[in-house]
């Protein structure tokens, strides 16, 4: 890994202005990558309050035996669009939002390596969401009215709810038919297994989901690879990798996880998408001919592998951001620096490798044989190793610290505890014999609850009181803070706990209702009880942002003294976020500077010593290691990129292409092609954007 | 666009980047990269990481059907209907375009302006070609009776090759689109990264072509449901016999 150590003179370019540009328009044309991170966040908390619905609604319908809140279509629905809403909507841009905030700061860089492609990656992402989520926001209404009206019914018996039927009945415009797209909400489950996405059983509905998730694919990859080359050729000098912070590590092997694993299910949605329209056979082994089933050729099972192959590397996509926050948190509050450094670098690359040989353990009931299930079954097991080794580096970190909990600290902790729980499942469940018997039941659900919500959702939310101040210059309020972690922790483990013995019962996963006879009872409402103390511990966080945003308090740049470089320029950053480029001498530059650089300095005399002394006579360029011949850069003369409208018109134009194909709207032929106008218009846009932007001189 | 000053390519050729680190045409005031590698050329190469993932999933579906519609006794058959003669020449001229490519290349480091342009036609004419020859195999073969919805063979062959001819044209787009910028002026020599990068994804197609014409056209296929069957290396078969002999043999 080469790396320049020697810092350079950057040219003057043209004057740009000095203060960041407000108002609508440089929000829909900004490259900056904080604002992109402010972007997705926003977006990605707005779809966890969208998917928590979703949740709580499921939790009510399972409420007490034989209920009937929501009808067993609208059920599938919801539990669909909740695990696709939290994976793709919610924890993967909460990660996106916190590489982009975080990464360019810790490495020293002004910005990504390429800003356009940055904010491409959100419109995408954009309208990847709002394809998917057109329908639930039609249909939510729908069933929000529902339930309003059975529990009229319930407490005011029957009237209400026959009066409502009577009088749509009557509808007296016959040009409404309920709401546009509300029957179209995905039902198929989030891994949508073929032959139900097969057009025989299915409808609409499987291709706004196909869509949705191949435009989010498109936006992943672009961020993916934004961020990999940003990693590897951005690092301010000195930074050599192994100085590189180890979130930022975690956003690199997570990135090269995506660009891996994502072509996976593109390709695997292609096929689906010809299965659906051309008349191909991929997952289909049967097709009805003249009344007869007739061998096709296709395999379902096809399906099976090609989505796993994506989906457990997926997995780890959305948890290595969550152990890289962590990884960041825990010694920042342990006033210790991180135990095994190298290690953890290690067993983080070693998960993703291993990530991507283990994903038939998605499929051990699929009865593939004795063999591939031994081998993959051992392959699972092996994960259990690196983990492993990063719980214990947490541990020791923490050992003999100097510990602080705040709330930050208390869900990075919070991780650690509740991530054992759900790893410890997990390699049950690499234990053929087990898994067998747990499969498609609730101890699954508990799992990956426990892995994907004790795990990535703690750090998710523990990173946002840890950045909050950097990016708002605002402290969240740490008594609120210290409610919020206890009404989640309590709350999630109520809800997700007795799923435990739900699953060992034998409650199966996705059924709409169970009956009184099964003794499942009682647990299910304790997680329903759960359920409204995770719904609280939100309120909470939110009335905590509401109150920050009203305090009219400052923070200084490094409020936790913590040791990384985004710390070391003031809450919130500037545009250009570094005036001077640091030089990084060390891993925990800051603390560092702070605390033995002077020590250092008398004591081993290595190459950069003589600069440090020489530094430490000037001590106002002490604040990061300061290359002396940079502290002559001007903040007039600092390089921007320009902003830009095309990755906006990109975004627009690949929604109306996608958004074109889902609903009716009048054809153009060309050749054999019947094109679909809003589809045309959206390609049209598309490329004659990709051509703006190519010829666009960014600045 | 700006044109870099001497001075700026100077620092520049020292560090090894023939060009900045942002997504933008010629700005050379940026600070050089940590690797000294150029950033554009990076992204490329990642997103041909991920191309070969796209083919190599396509690649995998085709080889795990490869011999279905032979066994299921489901016309018409791969080796029946492939003429392989045709396909060779269309995958010569497919080679032969990343010679000009890097004829192109060479043209554009020279400063060879009229070279460039010649090259690149030329690449771009002999991808255009393979398309038009793709196009003619594609029609010949639905006259024959092969369509997506005919078997599996039909369904896997042309989605995977037809991937691959979407490759090859949006390829001939992007050397159309360079050659008008180089007939505008667009493309002096230190723009030369320009060039390589659009030759890195046309490169990368061809070898996928060499990967694919081996697979899905030169590599035998069985010879009917019950070749199918013989097809089974006999190597296999005599394992198989022995593990039986020895199960027989075991006193149980």
């Amino acid at each position: 890994m080469a790396s320049i150590a020697q810092p350079r003179i950057h040219a003057p370019a043209l004057p740009r202005p000095k203060a960041a540009p407000s108002g609508l328009w440089s929000w829909l044309t900004t490259v900056d990558h904080k604002r992109i991170a402010v972007l997705y966040g926003v977006t990605a908390f707005i779809f966890f309050l969208v998917g928590g619905l979703e949740a709580l609604l499921i939790r009510a319908q399972l409420t007490r035996p034989e209920n009937n809140i929501v009808d067993a279509q609208r059920y599938n629905e919801l539990f669909t669009m909740h695990g696709t809403t939290m994976i793709f909507l919610v924890v993967m841009p909460l990660s996106v939002a916190l590489f982009n905030l975080v990464v360019p700061l810790q490495l020293g860089a002004r910005d990504v390596a390429f800003p356009r492609l940055n904010g491409f990656s959100y419109w995408t992402f954009l309208a990847g969401a709002a394809i998917l989520n057109i329908p639930v926001l039609f249909a939510l209404p729908e069933v929000f009215i529902r339930i309003a009206g059975v529990a009229w019914t319930n407490f005011f018996g029957s009237g209400l709810l026959t009066t409502v039927k009577t009088f749509f009945d009557f509808w007296p415009f016959p040009w409404f038919n309920g709401w546009p797209f509300a029957q179209y909400v995905p039902d198929q489950g989030w891994y949508g297994y073929a032959p139900l996405t097969e057009r025989l059983f299915s409808g609409r509905e499987i291709d706004f989901w196909a869509l949705g998730l191949q435009v989010l694919g498109v936006a992943s990859m672009a961020g993916a690879f934004n961020f990999i080359v940003t990693i590897i050729n951005l690092r301010a000098p000195g930074m050599t990798m192994m100085r590189m912070p180890i979130f930022s590590w975690a956003t690199l092997i997570t990135s090269i996880l995506i660009v891996m694993a994502f072509p996976a299910i593109t390709i695997a949605l292609v096929l689906l998408t010809f299965d659906r329209f051309g008349g191909t056979m991929f997952y289909r082994a049967f097709s009805l001919v003249d009344g007869t089933l007739v061998t096709a050729g296709g395999d379902p099972m096809l399906w099976q592998h090609l989505f796993w192959i994506f989906g457990h590397p997926e997995v780890y996509i959305l948890i290595l951001p969550a152990f890289g926050l962590v990884s960041e948190i825990i010694p920042v509050f342990s006033r210790k620096p991180l135990f095994g450094y190298a290690v953890m670098v290690y067993a983080i690359a070693a998960i993703a490798f291993l990530g991507f040989g283990v994903w038939v353990h998605h499929m051990f009931t699929t009865g593939i044989g004795p063999t591939p299930t031994a081998a993959f079954a051992a392959a699972t097991m092996l994960i259990a190793i690196p983990t492993g080794v990063k719980i214990l580096n947490w541990a020791a970190t923490m050992w003999g610290g100097s510990l602080s909990f705040t709330t930050a600290m208390l869900f990075a902790v919070g991780l650690v505890s509740q991530f054992v729980i759900g790893g410890l499942s997990g390699v049950m469940h690499a234990v053929v014999p087990v898994d067998t018997q747990h499969n498609d039941s609730y101890f699954v659900v508990a799992h990956f609850h426990y892995v994907l919500f004790g795990g990535s959702i703690f750090a998710l939310l523990g990173a946002l009181y840890f950045y909050w101040p950097k990016v708002f210059g605002k402290l969240l309020d740490e008594r609120l803070g210290k409610l919020h972690f206890w009404l989640t922790f309590l709350g999630f483990n109520l809800t997700f706990f007795p799923m435990h013995f739900l699953g060992l019962a034998g409650m199966p996963r996705r059924y709409s209702t169970y009956s009184f006879e099964s003794g499942w009872w009682f647990w299910n409402v304790i997680a329903t009880i759960g359920a409204l103390f995770i719904a609280a511990s939100v309120l909470v966080f939110l009335i905590n942002v509401l109150r920050t945003a009203q305090s009219k308090q400052e923070v200084g740049p490094n409020p936790w003294d913590a040791g990384t470089l985004e710390w070391a320029i003031p809450s919130p950053p500037p545009v250009y976020n570094f005036r001077i480029i640091p030089l990084v001498t060390h891993r925990d530059q800051l603390w560092h500077d702070k605390y033995d650089r002077h020590q250092e300095a008398h004591g081993r005399p290595d190459g950069l010593a003589d600069a440090i002394v020489e530094l430490d006579q000037h001590p106002e360029r002490a604040a990061v290691g300061v290359a002396e011949l940079e502290a002559q850069a001007e903040e007039g003369s600092i390089h921007l990129p320009n902003p830009s409208y095309y990755p906006l018109l990109c975004g627009i134009g690949i929604f109306l292409l996608a958004f074109g194909l889902l609903i009716n709207n009048p054809h153009f032929q060309l050749g054999f092609f019947g094109i679909p106008i809003v589809s045309g218009i959206g390609f049209v846009l598309l490329v004659t954007s990709i051509y703006g932007w190519s010829f666009e001189p960014a600045g | 666009m700006a044109t870099a000053t001497a001075i700026e390519l100077e620092l520049e050729t020292a560090h090894g980047a023939g060009h900045d680190g942002h997504d933008d045409h010629g700005h050379a005031d940026h600070p050089p990269t940590s690797t000294g590698l150029n950033s554009r050329k990076m992204l490329m190469w990642l997103f041909l990481a991920s191309d070969c993932m796209f083919f190599g999933t396509l690649i995998s579906t085709y080889i795990s059907t490869r011999n279905r519609s032979i066994e299921l006794g489901t016309p018409p058959y791969p080796n029946e209907i492939f003429d392989i003669p045709y396909t060779s020449v269309s995958a010569f001229v497919l080679l032969m375009s990343s010679l000009t490519m890097v004829l192109a290349l060479s043209a554009i480091q020279r400063g060879d302006n009229r070279g460039l342009r010649i090259w690149i036609a030329a690449t771009a004419l002999l991808g255009a070609i393979f398309v038009g020859g793709q196009f003619f195999e594609f029609t010949s073969f639905a006259h024959e009776g092969l369509t997506l919805s005919s078997n599996i063979f039909g369904s896997s062959f042309y989605v995977l090759t037809g991937f691959h001819g979407a490759h090859v044209t949006i390829g001939v787009a992007w050397l159309m689109s360079l050659l008008f910028v180089s007939l505008r002026g667009g493309l002096p020599p230190e723009h030369a990264a320009d060039v390589e990068i659009a030759g890195l994804y046309w490169h990368f197609v061809d070898i996928v072509w060499i990967v694919i014409f081996t697979l899905v056209y030169l590599i035998p296929y069985a010879d009917g449901p019950e070749g199918a069957v013989e097809a089974v290396p006999e190597a296999f078969l005599r394992v198989l016999t022995i593990g039986e002999r020895f199960l027989t043999a075991l006193p149980i």
